[in-house]
């Protein structure tokens, strides 16, 4: 068995990757997202990126998170209803740039860390970048 | 006595703005923290007020060194949005265009790195070979910062004589053969100046996820040309350098070699480039609601564009940029550690960092 076969287990989802376009996804259902970085951990794969998209109407967030295992992108889509996810940072300190970048973007809240401004300067308000409406 | 010795956000050292906290004992670098942000032009929100075409221009304009490359990577992802398959001669254009581009960029902070050192006429020597290459893409595109080549379903110019631009590549490689690759690895200046300066080791380069040359500089082997290979790559034959020892002589090395390796990949482009269409006859353009991601290998390292389609729209609904410098920048901190003050300016060059890139 490939490292990548073995994820699906390791995570404990039933089911199997599904390809598109070269990106390897896995629906991650009740996972979190911290057990998943710690499973990337033990497997070396390299973290790429979160990406955060916002849903229509009151649906909340999804959130990519993409790690790279030997060549190969993977993909983890993570559902948000509300304004805070765990974060990743003290396991995998390559997050930490991009939850803050996040949390200025969307005004999501990664919980378990403090934020110093990353992109948006002094006064500015988080959210007001991508986010349809600042709460 | 600690203290802190604040460099930038604008700074002689600095080719763009952003900040270095360094706190100090003596001469010696105790911690850094880093600010970005002086450049933040808001591109992604941009990105979904834009059509289809605009937001090709936008996003070209990322990057002032690898446009191209910006451009290559969005238009690999809206095409798998579209449907739309670039011909085969597309895919060899798009990879001479991504490996001059390289070449530019590695000879240019080649030069920038020599200014750093305090070896000018080094600088000069860079500056004049980059030069060649600018006036390369300039015949090709027509421009020389924003190409404009790629679109969606191919490129938008065509190479007329590819085999005629072989000399600029043998003049290329002969130079730096016989002058710059030498003069880097044996000059009592730059030894001094980047052996076992700026370390950054395999298992730190890992934690960090750095990419492009900090990473093989570091060890690490990654390439997504390699990898994951897109445009025309998987035809051509080329070697990835790699040097273990994590310092700023090993990124310079990476560098160099990829040069040579870029001038190989690039002979084989223009001599084996395909005849026929350079773009696909698309007439009307419709995207499939949906997301689509595409990665390339950009000269400071991998380049990730997420892009979001909703049904029957004109404009993207999210475009998400990844950039080399975004993933490298924070691992300037574990390479500074320990270090000489006065080295910085380099430590950090090293990394080949672009802020308008980091910042978008």
């Amino acid at each position: 068995m490939t490292a990548l076969e073995s994820i699906p287990e390791r995570l404990g989802i039933a089911e199997p990757w599904v390809e598109k376009n070269g990106v390897y996804w896995l629906r991650t259902g009740s996972l979190e997202v911290r057990e998943l970085a710690k499973q990337m951990n033990a497997l070396n794969a390299r973290f790429v990126t979160i990406t955060a998209y916002q849903l229509p109407g009151d649906e909340g967030f999804r959130l990519e998170y993409h790690w790279d295992l030997d060549g190969q992108l993977l993909g983890f889509p993570f559902f948000v209803s509300g304004n805070s996810i765990d974060s990743i940072y003290d396991l995998c300190e390559a997050a930490d740039w991009i939850e803050r970048e996040v949390h200025e973007g969307f005004a999501l809240n990664f919980v378990g860390r403090e934020y110093e401004p990353l992109l948006l300067r002094q006064d500015d308000t988080p959210g007001v970048n991508l986010r349809e409406e600042v709460v | 006595m600690s203290y802190k010795i604040p460099m930038g956000p604008y700074h002689p050292a600095l080719e763009e703005p952003y900040k270095m906290d360094m706190i100090c004992e003596g001469e010696t670098i105790c911690d850094v923290k880093l600010h970005i942000g002086f450049n933040f032009r808001g591109i992604e929100h941009l990105a979904e007020t834009r059509n289809y075409i605009q937001v090709i221009a936008l996003m070209e304009r990322v990057c002032g060194i690898c446009s191209n490359i910006h451009t290559l990577t969005l238009c690999q992802a809206m095409e798998q949005l579209t449907g739309l398959k670039p011909p085969p001669r597309a895919l060899y254009i798009r990879v001479v265009m991504a490996e001059l581009e390289r070449l530019h960029s590695h000879v240019l902070w080649a030069g920038i790195a020599a200014k750093l050192m305090g070896f000018k006429t080094m600088f000069m020597t860079c500056f004049a070979l980059r030069e060649k290459v600018m006036d390369t893409l300039q015949a090709i595109s027509g421009n020389r910062v924003n190409y404009s080549m790629n679109r969606i379903g191919g490129v938008n110019r065509d190479i007329e004589d590819p085999l005629a631009l072989l000399s600029v590549i043998d003049q290329l490689e002969r130079e730096m053969v016989r002058t710059v690759i030498p003069i880097f690895t044996t000059s009592t200046t730059a030894q001094s100046r980047c052996a076992g300066i700026g370390v950054l080791t395999r298992e730190k380069a890992i934690s960090c996820g750095v990419v492009g040359p900090t990473a093989r500089a570091s060890g690490l082997p990654q390439d997504i040309r390699r990898a994951a290979p897109y445009a025309a790559y998987s035809e051509l034959e080329f070697d990835v350098p790699v040097q273990t020892d994590g310092d700023v002589r090993a990124r310079l090395l990476v560098r160099a070699l990829e040069i040579m390796e870029s001038c190989r990949i690039l002979r084989q482009a223009l001599t084996k480039m395909p005849p026929g269409e350079i773009h696909v006859d698309d007439g009307k353009i419709v995207f499939t609601a949906g997301t689509a991601v595409s990665r390339v290998e950009a000269p400071r390292g991998e380049v990730m564009y997420s892009v979001s389609w909703k049904e029957n729209s004109r404009n993207p609904s999210r475009v998400h940029v990844r950039t080399p410098t975004f993933a490298n920048m924070p691992a300037i901190r574990w390479m500074a550690l320990g270090a000489r003050l006065a080295d910085t300016p380099l430590i950090q060059a090293s990394i080949d960092p672009c802020y308008s890139c980091t910042d978008r």
